[in-house]
């Protein structure tokens, strides 16, 4: 295997060689026909490779290819898709949203969008983050790529270096046809709706605000409240309330990059939910990452970046009635590299190491590599 | 019921309110040169270059969107009015020398869509003031990025490194 890496970099270089200059001229053509109107075409795309530590076979995997249309009608409507194929045969609609430019600090929103939680749920393409992989705080404790069904506001306030966004969505499906969908490994993931013919019984209130006036750092606070969705209000315990808060933080300074996340989600009525379904949610879960990386600068718009991140992430940091379960209990520590070779092109690689709290359990080893394209 | 509630405050609002229209922005113009300089009255000029100094300039950079701005005879500093490229859409910026060809002010007079509008922040625009057509700009080194606004940034700066350059070339053309 690390032969065929060895190729495949090698091969890389001498196509990296005559790499283009100065993407940006170029950036404008992504709105085809004129400034006024017209159709804009973009995309990414995530290729990876993951071998886990002993004898399992690898995996590869185009773990997921986006094309965004976008069609701008004036200076003030647009509509914006994204349309995702995950592992090659899996179909979803990421974002389908309308925007209508109230002024120039209101934007209305409604349709398929993304919850702004943390970093990653919003920006997720992966030219803009490090790791092969999205963080797993962003998988178990923010169920990336987290869109719902809504109608909102976002602008910034340029005077006061902030953004806000509001929302109201329908939320997590928690369930249907008699029986429970949420349960303890992956807490609310399992209970996105994606818009697919969605279920709605509850609104939830969805809101952010980021702060960018200190130059080269952001700060962002996230929260999102409400109650799962059910196909039958009448079924007592088919419901969890659900409150998360998430903070964030990204700092550059030159070529130093460093950012961190935090989230912690409180369900409500878990008991009952998990009587009535056999299921085991926890009523706390948790999760923090940190991130140091530094952009070593090559040739060209070329980058070399070396990051080592910390992630420690719990779905049963409590429970109610249930015994929590250690082996959702879990730290990790990934460090690798990526290769930018173009503004919107990146190699990455990287190791694993997961560790859960279960006393004498092994750790799970990861090697990671992929092609990340942001276009 | 929430949402209908939500959505009737908003349709509200809605009809209050507008953006720019060319006219406005013709305005919104006015009003910064007048800022700058102190002014209440003055005259725009548009500077005229020779095709052949057209073909030197960046390509991005329309010279007739390049102006003097005078009061009578005197010339008091210069304008340049751009486009440039966010993530889905253009915005519109303006740039206003000193009669020294020093950056005076930067101002984004349009921003169209919902991404990347960080960049409008005044704090951050205030870092290009005082660059002169002898400043190369560059991302992260003599430029701060907005985390989360990457492709406004990066965009933003490359237009106004082109106009630095133009107006370089513009003085050493002595147009102006």
């Amino acid at each position: 295997m690390k032969k065929l890496i060895l190729i495949t970099t090698l091969l890389i270089v001498s196509i990296v060689v005559n790499a283009q200059e100065n993407s940006q001229e170029n950036a404008g053509q992504k709105l085809l026909s004129n400034n006024t109107n017209g159709v804009t075409i973009g995309g990414y795309a995530q290729i990876d490779y993951n071998e886990k530590d002993g004898h399992d076979a690898g995996k590869l995997d185009v773990h997921r290819l986006v094309m965004l249309v976008g069609y701008k009608f004036n200076d003030k409507v647009s509509f914006l898709t994204e349309i995702e194929l995950e592992h090659v045969k899996e179909v979803y609609v990421e974002q389908a949203y309308i925007k209508y430019k109230a002024n120039e600090n209101l934007n209305v929103l409604a349709g398929l969008m993304l919850v702004p939680m943390g970093i990653i749920n919003e920006f997720h393409e992966p030219t803009t983050y490090n790791g092969v992989e999205r963080p797993n705080v962003d998988k178990y404790i923010v169920p990336t790529t987290w869109r719902e069904m809504g109608i909102g506001v976002s602008g910034n306030l340029s005077e006061a270096s902030l953004k806000y966004q509001a929302y109201i969505f329908n939320g997590f499906k928690s369930f249907a046809d008699g029986a429970g969908v949420l349960r303890g490994s992956d807490g609310l993931r399992k209970g996105r709706q994606k818009g697919a013919e969605s279920v709605i019984s509850n609104a939830n209130l969805s809101a952010k605000v980021d702060y960018y006036g200190i130059a080269g750092l952001r700060l962002g606070l996230s929260g999102y409240f409400g109650k799962t969705q059910t196909d039958d209000t009448h079924i007592e315990g088919s419901q969890v309330g659900v409150s998360m808060i998430g903070l964030d933080a990204r700092y550059k300074y030159q070529n130093l990059e460093l950012r961190g996340q935090y989230i912690t989600t409180s369900l409500k009525d878990t008991e009952d939910y998990n009587v009535l379904s056999g299921k085991d949610l926890g009523s706390k879960l948790n999760g923090f990452y940190t991130e140091l990386a530094y952009n070593f600068d090559l040739k060209g718009e070329e980058k070399l970046t070396p990051f080592i991140r910390y992630e420690k992430y719990n779905t049963h940091a409590e429970t109610e009635g249930i015994v929590a379960n250690e082996t959702f209990d879990k730290d990790e520590v990934l460090v690798g590299l990526s290769w930018k070779v173009a503004e919107g092109a990146a190699f990455k690689a990287d190791y694993q190491i997961v560790n859960n709290a279960v006393s004498g359990s092994d750790s799970e080893k990861t090697f990671n590599a992929g092609i990340a394209i942001w276009f | 019921m929430i949402i209908q509630k939500f959505t009737v405050v908003f349709l509200a609002f809605l009809l209050f309110n507008n953006i720019p229209s060319s006219k406005k922005i013709d305005k919104l113009i006015n009003e910064e040169i007048k800022n700058v300089f102190q002014l209440e009255i003055f005259q725009k000029e548009n500077i005229e270059a020779s095709e052949e100094l057209k073909s030197m300039l960046p390509k991005n950079f329309d010279v007739s969107n390049f102006n003097k701005v005078k009061n009578g005879d005197a010339n008091i500093g210069f304008y340049y009015v751009g486009k440039a490229f966010g993530k889905v859409d253009y915005f519109d910026f303006i740039v206003i020398f000193d009669n020294d060809l020093i950056v005076e002010k930067i101002k984004i007079l349009v921003y169209r869509e919902d991404h990347g509008g960080e960049i409008r922040s005044k704090r951050w625009l205030k870092q290009f003031i005082g660059k002169t057509f002898e400043n190369e700009l560059i991302y992260s080194k003599n430029v701060v990025g907005i985390s989360g606004a990457t492709l406004s940034v990066k965009s933003m700066t490359f237009a106004i490194n082109n106009v630095l350059k133009s107006v370089g070339v513009l003085h050493k053309n002595k147009i102006i």
